[in-house]
């Protein structure tokens, strides 16, 4: 078959300096696009233009504003899309990848402002909300254009046929799970150690919810450890611990992603008692490639995942009861966890980025058939003229 | 009075640039219902064409031969009515190869069932692409605006066509 290199233009909504899954996910198939020959350029807002990868376009600083229980540092405005269309124009690519198109942000006025093969993915997944009634009649027209449309789960996707009407192919987020599966045993991790990897101060991760199990747990077992890795301020998270159980937290800070391998491999269960604004669950899914026996919430993103317990435990969202009892069913039993090991770590290779990459390839393939290069859109044209462009 | 006149003028002027982006937007999706058609046509041509390669080689004892032949002759022929029903039938006797079939012979015939494994990935998602061009313009063409303005103009309406990606 004749490979050819495409150029590929990605727009990242979210504030290419701040840490998060979306920002992560595009580094991660750029990165893997540019190694198969590709041209590739991100667009996305910065506030810091120096230390940029050198595939990455600033749009300029981005704000922030609260969206989806989180604050999300996002952009948009007459002089961000004056720079979109200018990057579009020059760019001349061959296809548009759009994340989170739906929100406020510089992939939507990419959607707008330009015309051709263009692929969008939707991440987030939302409770139906009645201000999506009023945005609906005008985001319809924009996100119509997309070519075709990715939804990183089953969760996203749902959300996107009750907002929008439309369908979306679901293509899961990509893990490195060679590099995670080759972790290797520290014993200050392991034993009766629970992990946790992530902002552990957001409600939404709901480690509230572990804090309050901790009395049940000990109960059983009495040497047991938390080990929390991620950004965060620790001291203003124990002031909500009580004060018997402050000593068996430990807080590693970021983490790298050699240590990551190895903290999945040593610690005894990994813990996502997340309470919900989860859309995919990518650490879980890197919790079962490093090899990990995984105890997780049941909200819809983290069942789907899991496959409704088969390669983790669930346990019921917010109930600290049954969150205890599952960790110690878990612990004290090894037989389960080793078998629950096994099972994970074979399941997540299909959320490896070689099978990831290409399957949103594959998308992009259909889309750019039939259709030319991307340019700026009709409307957008007669824009340039009125504004005298 | 001249005030009058002039907002007057000017909402028939805003309603006619509705109505024309409306157009616009309705033109585009009938496009894409062709080319993602195109697409699909073409698609589904090479999986008929592999089909019948792979009933002459030596993957196929002489019965699925016969079935997968037969299969893919009237895929190929269909006409535009019949043709997701035979596709769906060349699915399935495809389906019942890969299932049944140990040997896997040779490097021509290995290279055979790779290139239709990766035909199938691309078939699934120029189904749902297809499906979705589809629907879509159905939606935007049962609304009262574009069926009183005629916005469509002789265009005819997209049919859906029922795949089944299941199969597959």
């Amino acid at each position: 078959m004749t490979f050819e290199k495409k150029r590929i233009g990605i727009v990242c909504p979210y504030g290419w300096d701040t840490p998060g899954g979306v920002q992560a996910h595009i580094a991660d198939l750029a990165t893997y696009l540019m190694s198969q020959g590709h041209y590739v350029s991100v667009l996305a807002p910065t506030s810091d233009e120096e230390n940029l990868p050198e595939y990455v376009v600033s749009a300029g600083k981005p704000i922030s504003i609260p969206y989806n229980g989180a604050v999300a540092r996002i952009l948009f405005g007459p002089i961000a899309f004056a720079r979109v269309r200018q990057w579009i124009s020059q760019g001349e690519f061959d296809l548009l990848h759009l994340h989170e198109p739906a929100i406020p942000s510089i992939s939507l006025l990419a959607c707008f402002a330009a015309e051709g093969p263009m692929v969008g993915t939707f991440h987030a997944s939302a409770k139906r909300q009645k201000a999506i009634f009023a945005i609906g009649p005008i985001l319809e027209p924009v996100i119509e254009k997309l070519t075709a449309r990715i939804a990183v789960s089953e969760a996203a996707r749902e959300t996107l046929t009750e907002h929008l009407e439309t369908d979306a192919i679901v293509v899961p987020n990509g893990i490195y799970a060679k590099r995670l599966a080759g972790g290797k045993l520290k014993q200050e991790w392991s034993g009766n150690t629970i992990g946790f990897i992530g902002r552990f101060a957001e409600p939404r991760k709901g480690l509230a919810v572990l804090v309050s199990a901790l009395g049940e747990i000990t109960k059983s077992i009495p040497d047991l450890r938390i080990i929390v890795a991620g950004p965060g301020d620790s001291a203003e998270f124990l002031k909500e611990v009580p004060e018997e159980f402050r000593n068996r937290f430990t807080f590693l800070g970021r983490i790298s992603e050699e240590e990551k391998a190895d903290f999945l491999h040593s610690v005894g269960l990994y813990v996502a008692p997340n309470t919900g604004g989860e859309s995919f669950g990518i650490i879980l899914a890197e919790a079962l490639a490093g090899g990990a026996a995984v105890v997780a919430s049941d909200i819809p993103a983290f069942q789907a995942l899991l496959g409704d317990g088969e390669y983790g435990s669930l346990f019921i969202s917010e109930d600290s009861h049954s969150l205890a009892r599952t960790v110690i069913d878990i612990l004290k039993n090894d037989e389960k966890r080793d078998s629950l090991r096994t099972a994970g770590k074979l399941y997540a290779q299909s959320f490896d980025w070689d099978v990831v990459a290409e399957r949103i390839y594959d998308v992009y393939e259909m889309a750019m058939v039939g259709l030319g290069k991307v340019v700026l859109s009709s409307e957008s044209r007669g824009w340039n003229k009125f504004l005298g462009r | 009075m001249n005030f009058k006149s002039l907002l007057i003028l000017f909402l028939i002027a805003l309603f006619a640039w509705y109505l024309s982006f409306l157009a616009t937007r309705l033109d585009r999706l009938h496009h894409r219902v062709e080319t993602s058609w195109a697409n699909l046509d073409s698609l589904l041509q090479r999986r008929a064409a592999i089909a019948i390669e792979i009933a002459r080689s030596e993957i196929a004892d002489p019965a699925s031969s016969l079935l997968l032949t037969f299969a893919a002759h009237q895929a190929r022929e269909a006409s535009v009515k019949d043709r997701s029903q035979a596709e769906t039938g060349l699915s399935g006797a495809l389906g019942i190869l890969l299932e049944t079939s140990f040997s896997t012979g040779g490097d021509i015939e290995q290279e055979l069932m790779q290139e239709l494994g990766e035909l199938n990935k691309k078939i699934k998602v120029a189904i749902s692409l297809h499906v979705e061009s589809v629907n879509r313009t159905q939606l935007i063409r049962s609304r009262w605006i574009i069926r009183t303005f005629r916005l469509a103009g002789s265009a005819p309406l997209p049919v859906t066509y029922e795949f089944e990606a299941d199969v597959l």
